[in-house]
């Protein structure tokens, strides 16, 4: 089970200041992410799940340094790439990749697949002009494009191919490591199952690592060895797949896993429906961030904030339900 | 038997700007009864939104309705009503709420003016006994402080909260037929959760029908009695939401149901249907629509465009695999 670690993130913070429109001065802060730790084995598929808003884009982006962090640490095989200067954190993008949610908007209209994909091997210097096209080619064959293709425009494809040229430019590199951000949520079901599948073959085939940022449960299972639960900027749950859709411990957790719409219309399924939204993270509640919609609220849960801890072996949970500390009785009164 | 809510009778779509003509909804035929909910399920491109306009007549320009009617209580149809007619109907007989509740509220109006407008329209209170029965639709809709809600602005709620208003003010006329289009597929999964339940008891208190448009086979599972499957343009199944789930019969509903099952069993590769969704330029010609995707193809399935069989009670394929059935239309 020992598994080597390529990627650990500790005590990860993101915050955003809100300035005031006067004197611009920062009023206050809408944490994104607010200290969140894990680890990412290599050849593994980690998944972050949680609803809009809970932060799980903003740690992707922290990891490549598209936004920088506000403190924490990253580490990848070892090296806290937080400390690098930007030219050599650009070596090391080569090795860290992205597909993104929209592949209308992440690839350039006016370059030709051709270009899009020779773009990374050449600001890399991986490769002079006729070995590139060369690779091209090859990664072209690879996703399910032909090479007749290759000098289309992306507006010429459809959603799925569009996505497929994205998946090839992210691997081009030779990447270790891909942090897929919504990649298949945006596409009919009948073209996500081709991509998922293309995904899974692919993380065999070149021993990749992905970091896999969904909102869509089904699609986590499928793809997931391990999963961490955010809300409101912070892991509330973390635990290897089966676990987690198996013995949700969090009341979040269970919920969410209880309001994936069941594929059988004969089974109704046992709902807890949460009330109210996420809460502003910008003026986020005291104690637990989730106490304002938790069907299982205690006295204690709206003053401290429970600690992150690992209640059974690698399954970790943020609840006080599961808190070894000795709580005391009225803590524990249920509150309503 | 009293008559249907709403009958679609060989409705089919065309875009016509004079340079290209494509048909883009071909004989669509489907019957949504009284307090019914009717799920219509397709990809993007099936033309399931389209039928939804055409049913609003909101259709826009160079699309047309080419042939067919759509008749409302039996007797109204709705492609032949003039505009003042239609505007009596939309929002007081047949409503419609949208996937995205923050571009189908206006921004620089309050919630009050928007809930209020269609009272205006169609009813003949006056204003105080409007603004009562705004609030009463609030707390119905499950907001907490109606009051204050109505004085503030779209941009100040959340997702959830918008398409909580979108629903009341949809049903605030009671209306006989409410068109959901994609309802919660901008909202997280415990906000839809909340949404669908809301929906499912308003239409009961209300009897309402519902036609729920959709992609999610999940949302269609947890709200709907009769579903009806989009490709291309073309209904090719229809039948209760059991026997859909339980005993499907056209290839793409098959491969389509088990893309979505095959999910969470790493073990096994995700079944998918091969090809693309194709565009409407790609399947003008003779044949099955589905044919170039099909596992099951036969060569007639080339060159003859199948007819839609009955092959149950209640239950339509449009499929040369069940060629022995009685044919139904087409």
């Amino acid at each position: 089970m020992d598994k080597k670690m390529i990627l650990e993130v500790k005590n990860l913070k993101k915050h955003f200041p809100i300035k005031s429109s006067l004197l611009r001065k920062t009023v206050g802060n809408v944490k994104a992410v607010d200290d969140i730790s894990f680890v990412v084995h290599e050849q593994e598929t980690f998944s972050l799940v949680g609803e809009s808003g809970c932060g799980k884009s903003t740690t992707g982006r922290s990891i490549l340094r598209l936004l920088e962090p506000t403190s924490g640490e990253i580490f990848y095989n070892g090296e806290n790439i937080l400390n690098y200067s930007k030219s050599s954190f650009r070596k090391l993008r080569k090795d860290l990749q992205m597909i993104f949610q929209d592949p209308y908007s992440s690839l350039n209209p006016r370059m030709t697949v051709e270009q899009l994909l020779m773009e990374p091997l050449l600001t890399h210097n991986l490769a002079s002009k006729a070995e590139a096209k060369q690779k091209v080619i090859d990664i072209m064959g690879k996703v399910g494009l032909t090479k007749e293709q290759i000098q289309r425009y992306p507006h010429e494809f459809s959603g799925g191919q569009r996505q497929r040229i994205s998946i090839a430019r992210a691997l081009i590199t030779n990447p270790k490591f891909i942090i897929l951000d919504e990649a298949v949520s945006a596409l009919d079901v009948s073209i996500q199952a081709q991509i998922i599948n293309l995904l899974i073959e692919l993380q065999e085939e070149f021993k990749l690592t992905y970091l896999f940022i969904s909102h869509d449960l089904n699609v986590v299972k499928h793809v997931s060895d391990r999963v961490g639960v955010m809300y409101l900027g912070q892991m509330v749950e973390m635990t290897d797949t089966d676990s987690l859709f198996e013995k949700p411990l969090h009341p979040y957790t269970q919920s969410l896993i209880s309001a994936i719409p069941s594929d059988d219309p004969t089974v109704k399924k046992e709902r807890i429906i949460l009330k109210g939204d996420v809460p502003d993270p910008s003026n986020p509640p005291s104690g637990c961030p989730f106490h304002l919609r938790c069907p299982k609220v205690k006295e204690i849960c709206r003053m401290v904030k429970p600690a992150y801890e690992e209640v059974e072996k690698n399954h970790f949970v943020a609840c006080h339900l599961y808190s070894k500390e000795v709580l005391k009785e009225e803590d524990l009164t249920l509150v309503n | 038997m009293s008559n249907p809510i709403l009958e679609i009778k060989d409705l089919s779509i065309e875009l016509d700007d004079g340079r290209q003509n494509y048909n883009l909804v071909r004989n669509i035929n489907l019957k949504i009864e009284k307090k019914q909910k009717f799920g219509l399920v397709g990809e993007s491109g099936s033309g399931k939104s389209l039928s939804s306009l055409a049913i609003m007549n909101l259709l826009p320009d160079p699309l047309k309705i080419k042939e067919g009617s759509i008749l409302l209580d039996g007797n109204k149809d709705l492609t032949k009503l003039k505009k003042k007619e239609l505007l009596n109907v939309r929002g007081n007989e047949i409503s419609m709420i949208f996937q995205e509740p923050m571009t189908a509220l206006d921004p620089l109006f309050t919630i009050e003016h928007q809930i209020l407008e269609v009272l205006r329209f169609h009813s003949k209170y006056d204003k105080k006994q409007m603004k009562e029965l705004a609030i009463e639709m609030l707390t119905k809709v499950g907001i907490s402080r109606p009051a204050q809600v109505l004085k503030g602005y779209p941009h100040q709620l959340s997702g959830g909260m918008r398409q909580r208003i979108m629903i009341a003010i949809a049903l605030i006329c009671k209306p006989k037929l409410l068109i959901a289009d994609e309802p919660t597929t901008a909202l997280d999964v415990t906000i839809q959760a909340q949404i669908l339940e809301l929906m499912n008891e308003l239409s009961e208190d209300y009897e309402t029908s519902i036609l729920m448009i959709t992609h999610d086979l999940g949302v269609i599972a947890e709200t709907c009695e009769r579903v009806a499957i989009m490709y291309a343009g073309e209904i090719v199944e229809e039948t209760d939401v059991v026997t859909l789930f339980k005993n499907p019969n056209h290839p793409y509903t098959i491969g389509l149901l088990n893309s979505v099952r095959s999910l969470g069993d790493r073990t096994k590769k995700l079944y998918s249907i091969p090809g693309n969704v194709p565009n409407p330029k790609e399947h003008q010609g003779p044949g099955c629509r589905f044919a170039s995707r099909c596992p099951n193809r036969m060569s007639i399935c080339m060159i003859q465009d199948p007819p839609v069989h009955k092959i149950g009670p209640n239950h339509i394929s449009k499929c040369w695999l069940n060629v022995e059935g009685e044919v139904a239309y087409g």
